[in-house]
């Protein structure tokens, strides 16, 4: 949807979509310079900015937003390919379906930082740990998503399969994945997008490095103004992320793109 | 061509699926043969079981009594001998127009694959759109390049189901032309399902009369009219009342005549 949405933005829906956040950015600047909110409490963004750029100088910015990229992406191949793997199994095996499905439902019940102690207790506070949080978080919507769509694979392509003689792999790799693969992308992104999410969640809680150390670090020493940058970080970042997913979105899903308004 | 490929045989062939533990009759003492090279339609009202005889020629469905034969041999199972056209054209969206053509293609090398689907698609009239996705083409574009498909392996019989009802009426006619045309061409055995009799009459050799519940054949009747056909011709008339008659349908107007 945001995909079409971004594709219909002419030239005043994006200045438009520029001016509230610059409107909301001028109040806040102006409540902290008019004295209707202590500097400590609320930094205004003029200092915020000067903060990241400092960061950024000094090399704890990159260092920071590259120990949690790292976690993400180990975190995210972990639990997304699992999903994937488990995911695809489950769609094509009414048995393996009957196993996990309902022990899948339930456990995706469990909030995600009900985990934590559980994970603390067994694999501590080091990296293995903030892996296997990103992981948990990754699972779910990708084995979901890719069930969803492998099981959705219309029977008039399985029946195109069995004429053409399309068996095992060949099957799997040529009819049933691009079929699927709305489906798959979807649970890429919102894998992602939790992955970000869970690593920041994961840093709160005892790390030495990352944006959620930054944060609780500024905290912890009572630097407003480092704990607000890392909350800017993880937006940006994690819109960057989302951005660069719809792109390939759009790039692997052209052939779903219909021309004359008809359903491809 | 070594010319008697392509023949197939029914033999006193039923089949009955299980609907809430009722057995219910589809098909009932079917026997038909196509000779090699012929074009036979098989017509008839919805639910006699015409989509399901072509699938059992196709290999589709298997669980019958009786024998269904190619040159032959028992079919078991679908096989490059046989080519398919669907009503819907079920090209598969991901893959370009080229590559759609080139599916049952897998197993050869990247040329010869490349000559064959350049050859196909030049035979239905598509040269030039091997790049271009089915959602860019029209429903009889898509159509034809399902034809190319199918025509690729090289079969030597090619069922088509209803393969232009989804089409207008003008699409429609023009593309009865086209496969003729391919059919004079390619010299292939070619076996239609439809509900639209000028078509059958327009394309056949002999078209197969069923009737439903359970589906059996009513009567054969031949079209023994040169090509090509003259849709207003008094034969071709002639032909379709005798059709008619068959579903009822006859015209027994006593007063058109009083007038």
């Amino acid at each position: 949807m945001s995909k079409k949405f971004i594709q219909r933005l002419g030239l005043k829906d994006k200045l438009l979509a520029i001016m509230v956040p610059l409107l909301v950015l001028a109040a806040w600047q102006g409540a902290v310079s008019q004295k209707l909110c202590s500097d400590l409490i609320l930094t205004p963004p003029l200092t915020l900015l000067n903060t990241l750029v400092e960061l950024a100088q000094s090399g704890d910015l990159t260092l920071n937003i590259l120990a949690s990229l790292k976690r993400v992406m180990i975190g995210f191949l972990l639990g997304g390919t699992s999903g994937f793997v488990l995911g695809i199994l489950m769609a094509l095996s009414p048995f393996l379906n009957r196993i996990f499905g309902p022990l899948i439902k339930a456990l995706q019940q469990v909030p995600e930082f009900a985990w934590m102690p559980l994970i603390i207790m067994f694999l501590g506070i080091d990296e293995s740990a903030k892996y296997f949080f990103v992981a948990i978080g990754a699972f779910y919507p990708m084995v979901l998503n890719t069930y969803q769509g492998v099981s959705g694979v219309p029977e008039k392509y399985h029946e195109l399969a069995r004429v053409f003689d399309y068996k095992s792999f060949r099957y799997l790799f040529k009819v049933i994945i691009p079929s699927a693969l709305p489906s798959i992308i979807t649970g890429i992104r919102l894998s992602l997008g939790l992955s970000w999410m869970f690593v920041v969640g994961a840093e709160l809680f005892g790390s030495d490095s990352g944006v959620g150390y930054l944060m609780t670090w500024g905290r912890a020493v009572f630097q407003i103004d480092l704990v607000m940058a890392g909350l800017v970080l993880v937006g940006v970042i994690g819109f960057a992320m989302n951005l660069v997913l719809e792109i390939a979105e759009k790039r692997f899903l052209l052939w779903r793109e219909p021309v004359d308004g008809r359903p491809a | 061509m070594p010319n008697n490929k392509g023949t197939l045989e029914i033999r006193s062939l039923s089949k009955s699926f299980i609907v809430d533990n009722n057995s219910l009759q589809i098909l009932n003492d079917i026997n038909l043969t196509v000779h090699s090279g012929a074009f036979v339609t098989i017509v008839g009202s919805s639910g006699c079981g015409k989509t399901t005889l072509l699938r059992i020629m196709l290999g589709l469905e298997n669980h019958y009594t009786g024998e269904a034969l190619i040159d032959g041999k028992q079919i078991i199972g679908p096989g490059s001998d046989r080519g398919i056209v669907f009503q819907d054209h079920r090209l598969l969206p991901w893959l370009t127009v080229g590559e759609n053509v080139a599916f049952g293609l897998d197993k050869l090398k990247r040329k010869e694959k490349k000559l064959l689907v350049d050859e196909h698609l030049k035979l239905v009239g598509l040269n030039g759109f091997e790049s271009a996705y089915p959602s860019q083409l029209s429903g009889g574009m898509a159509q034809r390049v399902a034809i190319a498909r199918a025509l690729a392996s090289k079969p030597e019989i090619l069922l088509l189901d209803e393969p232009l009802g989804a089409l207008d009426a003008l699409t429609r006619m023009y593309m009865q032309q086209e496969l003729e045309r391919l059919w004079l061409l390619e010299k292939i055995t070619m076996i239609m399902v439809t509900h639209d009799i000028d078509e059958a009459i327009y394309l056949s050799d002999k078209v197969v009369i069923m009737s439903s519940r359970p589906g059996v054949i009513k009567k054969i009747i031949d079209v023994p009219l040169s090509r090509p056909r003259n849709r207003a011709s008094s034969d071709f008339t002639r032909i379709k009342a005798e059709i008619l008659e068959e579903f009822h349908l006859g015209t027994e107007y006593p007063f058109a005549y009083a007038i």
